[in-house]
């Protein structure tokens, strides 16, 4: 089985039919009686331009062309270009009692010429040829008394079809269906490429984590780590401050201020500077204190003592 | 009911249904995945930081690299005593440029400052320095 092949009874409609009482859905082929046809050997090598001039090829021909469609398809060297009205299709179809939910797809019996090798009848007057490749209504008293008559089957259905799904029960078109797809479809893709990413982010940073601890193989142990960094960060923490301060007062050494002396251990420092008089003395403390340095105080005059732990 | 004729709101339906399921795999990774990221890089910027501590810290080239400060000044002002990784050191009569090139050597050197003493005599100064690596 295949969901490919349609598979479904084929019924020819033709102006003069019955009424129909169907169960089920079905093909319809259409005789010549429901649409226009054009065959043109034109210089054009893909079906999209074909379709893009159907109209053009039929201008003055209807009244509302607008309201036509067409079936366009190349057959060896020429064009074939099919004009239908889609509405009259249908209205024609629902007097027949046939509801635009019971087809499944439209052929035209142009679709299938090479069939029609043979004429077939329409009722009790006309039939259907095939002449010169184009099939044509005729009445039957046209046809030889020894002419052979085909029976319509199935085996006349042809490989595409249209359906009338536009005119009933679709509110969308075609064009607004592939517009509004593609837009969702456009914003699907966006979602699942960002969300791709953040997965892909986290990846790296797994992975970035997993290169460290191969590296370094000590920092897989919790105990370990906290060791590591309750030791190094102790020592990292009391030496940045010794050299902070020992910078800090290096740049509190201006003209007229040298140190005397300078004491620095694990816990605590201890600064004398001389200053040439007083005045630079006092300039000296309020540098320090600007420095946080609050201990600075002078003593006998021009020596500054600073005094603080660490 | 014949689905064919609501073909082309079926696709769209579809199509929607799709975004919308994309948007939720997206908000999906991005709450779970946000925590988690955040979690494996403030880690990963903690191993960095300790990994950077151990190597600043823990050198094993430091004890080659402490043998400049005995060279920087003439070695008849330097008394030197290194052993194992502790290094005592006496510096005497040393001019103001020496004692600054010794201090910015000192403090760029990766080593526990114990003890750094500075006397001026005159116009010259003595440091003592003790340190350990």
């Amino acid at each position: 089985m295949s969901f490919l092949v349609n598979n479904k009874a084929l019924l020819l409609a033709y102006s003069g039919m019955k009424e129909q009482t169907l169960s089920h859905t079905v093909n319809i082929m259409l005789t010549p009686q429901f649409y226009t046809l054009k065959k043109e050997k034109l210089p054009l090598k893909y079906l999209y331009q074909a379709k893009r001039i159907a109209p053009s090829l039929f201008d003055g021909l209807f009244e509302n062309s607008e309201k036509y469609d067409y079936l366009v398809y190349k057959e060896e060297e020429e064009w074939i270009f099919i004009a239908y009205d889609p509405e009259a299709i249908s209205d024609f179809l629902l007097s027949k009692s046939i509801k635009p939910e019971q087809v499944s797809k439209i052929f035209f019996a142009q679709q299938a010429s090479s069939s029609f090798a043979a004429p077939v009848l329409l009722g009790e007057k006309d039939a259907l040829v095939s002449l010169d490749n184009t099939v044509v209504v005729v009445p039957q008293l046209a046809l030889k008394e020894n002419n052979d008559i085909v029976t319509f089957n199935d085996s006349f259905t042809p490989k595409r079809g249209v359906t009338l799904q536009g005119i009933h029960g679709s509110i969308l078109s075609k064009r607004q269906t592939i517009g509004l797809a593609g837009f969702f479809t456009l914003f699907a893709l966006m979602f699942f490429a960002e969300g791709w990413r953040y997965t892909h982010d986290s990846q790296a940073t797994q992975e970035e984590m997993q290169t460290l601890l191969e590296e370094n193989p000590s920092l897989q142990s919790d105990y370990t780590r906290k060791s590591i960094a309750a030791k190094y960060q102790a020592i990292d923490k009391n030496e940045r401050r010794k050299r902070d301060v020992v910078k800090t007062l290096a740049g509190m050494i201006f003209k007229g201020v040298k140190i005397g002396s300078f004491k620095l251990n694990e816990k605590a420092f201890k600064i004398e500077f001389v200053c040439s008089d007083a005045k630079v003395a006092k300039r000296l403390v309020q540098l320090a204190k600007k420095s946080e340095f609050n201990s600075a105080k002078v003593v006998t005059g021009n020596v500054v003592h600073i005094e603080e732990k660490l | 009911m014949n689905w064919k004729l609501y073909k082309n709101e079926l696709i769209v339906v579809a199509s929607l249904l799709l975004m919308l399921y994309a948007l939720l795999y997206k908000n999906n990774q991005i709450s779970s995945r946000t925590q988690e990221m955040l979690s494996t890089k403030h880690t990963v910027r903690e191993f960095r930081e300790l990994i950077t501590l151990q190597k600043t810290w823990a050198d094993k080239k430091v004890s080659k690299k402490v043998n400049k400060l005995e060279k920087i000044v003439p070695s008849s002002k330097v008394k030197w005593s290194k052993k194992g990784k502790k290094l005592t050191a006496s510096y005497k009569d040393l001019d103001p440029k020496e004692l600054n090139r010794l201090i910015i050597n000192i403090l760029s050197m990766a080593v526990q400052i114990q003890e750094l003493k500075i006397n001026r005599n005159d116009s010259s100064y003595d440091v003592e320095f003790k340190c350990k690596w």
